[in-house]
C-alpha cells in the first residue's frame, strides 16, 4: 500500500508538472470569462433579476456570488467537462505508450495491473481538482462581482423545483457539488481510460469516449424517441446528471446511493476491461 | 544468467511467418551477448519477451532462474534496460526522471542516483529538462536508469544507434567496466556488426525470426584460414594447395588452408620447389564475412 501511494505521489508529480496540465486549466477559465460576460448582457441581468424575485425575492440577496458561481460551473462543465476528461482519461495510458514512455516503465518491477491502477487513481485525483479548480475560481469571480454573503438559489431543468439556502449552507452545498461530479464522470473516465488501455491512438479514445457519451445523452433526453423514455434508466448520461442532488433543498440520499451504485459499477466495469485488455497486450515499439 | 528456451512468437495470422521461431540460447553470468540481425529479424521481438512486454507463444526466458513468464516482477529487479531512443519525459529534468523511474523499482536514495549521474557523466546538465538533451546524454541518461538500481542484468536495445564516434567509443569502454568491475551480464542487441564484434564475447545471429547462428565473435575468426599469397609460380601453388584439400583463388590471391594443418607446411613445400615467396598474409576473418555468409548460406538452403 505505501508503494501504491509512494507511485502514486510521482505519477501526480509528473502530471502536474507537464505544462500542457495547466493549459486545461487556462481553458476553464476562459470559458468562465466568457459565461460571466454574457451573463452581465443587460438582456440576460433583467431575465435573471424577474427570475430571481419570481422564484426566491431579493434579486440584491439572492443574486450572490455564490448563484453566480453555481451558473459559472454549470456553464463551464456543461460546455467542457466531458470533452477534457475525455481528453486526460483517453491520453493517460495511450499517450504514453505511444511516447514510448511506457516501456521504460514496464521494464521496472512491476506489474500491469498496479501500474494502471496508479494512472487510473491520478486520472481520479486530476478530474477532483479540476472540478475543485473550476469551483474556487467561479466562486472567486463570484465574490468579486457580488461580494462575500447573501443568499443561493440554484435551479436546473433536473430539479424538481428550486432550492433555496442562507450563505453558510449554501457554501456547504456549493462545495459538495465538485465531489458530487467526480462520481458522476466516473463512467466518461472510465470509459475512455478504458480505451486508453488498448491498442487505440490517444485521439480515438476521446473522440470514441465523446460520441458513445453524446449518442447515449441524444437517445435518452431527445423528444425525438419519446419511445426511449420507457428505458431511460437503461442509459448512462441520465445518471450521470445525479450531481445535481447535490443541490437539492433535501438530498435524496436513496437516489444517489442508488445512483452512486450505477456510476461506480460502471467506472469499475470500464477499469476492469481495461486491465484485462492491458493486461493481454504485447507492448512493443 | 539468462536463457531464453524454445522461444516462438507470432504477430497477427499463424499463417503469417513468425516473429521468432523456437529460438533458444544462453548467456552466461559476466558476458557481452550480442543479438544480431537486420532490421525485423526478430531482435526487439526477442529483446520484449526477454522483458516480459511481449507474451511468447510457446517457451520462456529465465534470468537468474527467475522466471519471466511466471515471476516478471521478481525477474525485472536483476534486470536493467535500455531501448532505441529512449523516450523520457522530456518535460521534466533528467534528475526528475530518474526519481519516477526509480520510484518503480522500490526509490532509490539521492545519494545513490547521484553517484549514478556521475559515473556516466551528467553531473552537469541532470537537473535541465530532458528537452535539452542531446541524442548523447539522453543515451547516458537512458544508461543512468537501467543501472538504478543496481542490476545483474543489462539488456541494451539498439543502444549505440545515432551516438557520434566519440559517444560510440565512450558508451562501449562503460560496458566494459561495468562487466568487469560490476560484474554485470550484458545482452545487446544490434544491427551494427562492428560493434558487435568489438563489444561482444559470444553472438546470436537472428535471420527472419530462426536462429542461424550460435558462437563465439572471435572464434569465427579460426573457423576460416585465409591467407593472401603474392608468388611468381602461381599453378605451382594451387597443385599444393590441392593435395592438401585446400582452395585457392588467383584472381583474388587468395588461399583457404585447412585449419588442421599448419600453413608452414605450403611455405616449405613452395620454397623446397623453388617458387618466390615474395609476401604471406593471414587475413582475418571479420563478423562481418560469418554474418555475408549466414546469409549466403540461408539463401542457398531456400532455393
Amino acid at each position: 500500500m505505501i508503494e501504491f501511494f509512494r507511485l502514486l505521489k510521482w505519477e501526480l508529480f509528473r502530471m502536474y508538472a507537464r505544462p500542457r496540465t495547466y493549459i486545461g486549466f487556462a481553458v476553464f477559465l476562459l470559458v468562465e470569462g466568457l459565461v460571466l460576460f454574457l451573463l452581465n448582457r443587460p438582456k440576460v441581468q433583467s431575465g435573471m433579476q424577474n427570475w430571481i424575485e419570481q422564484v426566491a425575492g431579493g434579486f440584491d440577496q439572492f443574486f450572490s456570488g455564490l448563484t453566480l458561481a453555481f451558473i459559472l460551473v454549470g456553464g463551464t462543465v456543461f460546455l467542457l467537462g466531458a470533452p477534457f476528461l475525455s481528453l486526460v482519461s483517453g491520453d493517460i495510458v495511450a499517450k504514453e505508450s505511444e511516447d514510448g514512455n511506457l516501456r521504460l516503465l514496464l521494464a521496472r518491477p512491476v506489474s500491469r495491473l498496479k501500474l494502471l491502477m496508479v494512472k487510473y487513481a491520478s486520472c481520479q485525483i486530476y478530474a477532483l481538482s479540476l472540478f475543485l479548480f473550476i469551483s474556487t475560481s467561479a466562486l472567486l469571480v463570484g465574490v468579486i462581482e457580488r461580494g462575500w454573503g447573501g443568499g443561493y438559489v440554484v435551479m436546473t431543468p433536473e430539479m424538481p423545483r428550486v432550492s433555496i439556502f442562507e450563505w453558510d449552507e449554501g457554501l456547504i452545498r456549493f462545495y459538495l457539488m465538485p465531489f458530487f461530479l467526480l462520481i458522476s464522470y466516473l463512467p466518461l473516465t472510465s470509459f475512455a481510460f478504458m480505451l486508453s488501455c488498448m491498442r487505440i491512438k490517444p485521439a480515438a479514445a476521446t473522440i470514441i469516449t465523446l460520441a458513445v457519451v453524446m449518442a447515449d445523452f441524444v437517445l435518452a433526453n431527445f423528444p425525438l424517441f419519446p419511445l426511449f423514455k420507457e428505458y431511460r434508466d437503461w442509459f448512462v448520461t441520465p445518471r450521470m446528471q445525479m450531481w445535481v442532488y447535490s443541490q437539492y433543498q433535501d438530498i435524496p440520499w436513496p437516489q444517489v446511493i442508488e445512483n452512486w451504485a450505477w456510476l461506480f459499477g460502471i467506472g469499475l466495469t470500464g477499469f476492469v476491461l481495461g486491465w484485462m485488455s492491458f493486461e493481454r497486450r504485447d507492448i512493443k515499439s | 544468467m539468462l536463457k531464453v528456451s524454445h522461444v516462438s512468437k507470432h504477430f497477427g495470422r499463424k499463417s503469417k511467418p513468425a516473429a521468432l521461431d523456437d529460438l533458444s540460447f544462453t548467456v552466461e553470468k559476466g558476458e557481452i551477448f550480442g543479438l544480431l540481425g537486420h532490421n525485423g529479424a526478430g531482435k526487439s521481438t526477442a529483446l520484449g519477451i526477454m522483458l516480459g512486454m511481449v507474451y511468447p507463444d510457446s517457451g520462456e526466458v529465465t534470468i537468474g532462474g527467475v522466471s519471466v513468464q511466471k515471476q516478471r516482477e521478481k525477474a525485472m529487479r536483476k534486470t536493467g534496460a535500455i531501448f532505441e531512443s529512449p523516450n523520457f519525459y522530456d518535460y521534466l529534468s533528467g534528475w526528475r526522471n530518474l526519481q519516477v523511474l526509480t520510484a518503480f523499482s522500490g526509490g532509490v536514495s539521492k545519494k545513490d542516483i547521484s553517484e549514478m549521474v556521475e559515473w556516466v557523466g551528467l553531473e552537469k546538465r541532470i537537473h535541465d529538462t530532458v528537452r535539452t538533451y542531446s541524442h548523447g546524454m539522453r543515451q547516458r541518461l537512458a544508461l543512468a536508469q537501467a543501472l538504478l538500481p543496481r542490476p545483474e542484468m543489462l539488456l541494451l536495445d539498439e543502444p549505440t544507434d545515432g551516438l557520434d564516434p566519440d559517444g560510440i567509443v565512450e558508451f562501449r569502454k562503460q560496458l566494459f567496466a561495468l562487466r568487469d568491475d560490476f560484474g554485470v551480464t550484458i545482452l545487446l542487441n544490434s544491427h551494427l556488426l562492428a560493434e558487435v564484434e568489438i563489444t561482444c564475447d559470444r553472438v546470436v545471429i537472428l535471420r527472419g525470426g530462426k536462429k542461424v547462428y550460435q558462437g563465439s565473435c572471435r572464434g569465427l575468426v579460426q573457423e576460416e584460414d585465409s591467407y593472401r599469397f603474392e608468388v611468381d609460380q602461381w599453378q605451382v601453388l594451387e597443385q599444393i594447395v590441392k593435395e592438401h584439400h585446400g582452395e585457392s583463388i588467383q584472381s583474388e590471391n587468395l588461399v583457404k588452408w585447412p585449419r588442421e594443418q599448419d600453413i608452414a607446411t605450403l611455405v616449405s613445400e613452395l620454397v623446397a620447389k623453388g617458387v618466390q615467396l615474395r609476401q604471406v598474409v593471414k587475413l582475418e576473418a571479420s563478423l562481418e564475412d560469418l554474418y555475408m555468409k549466414v546469409r549466403s548460406t540461408e539463401g542457398d538452403e531456400k532455393s
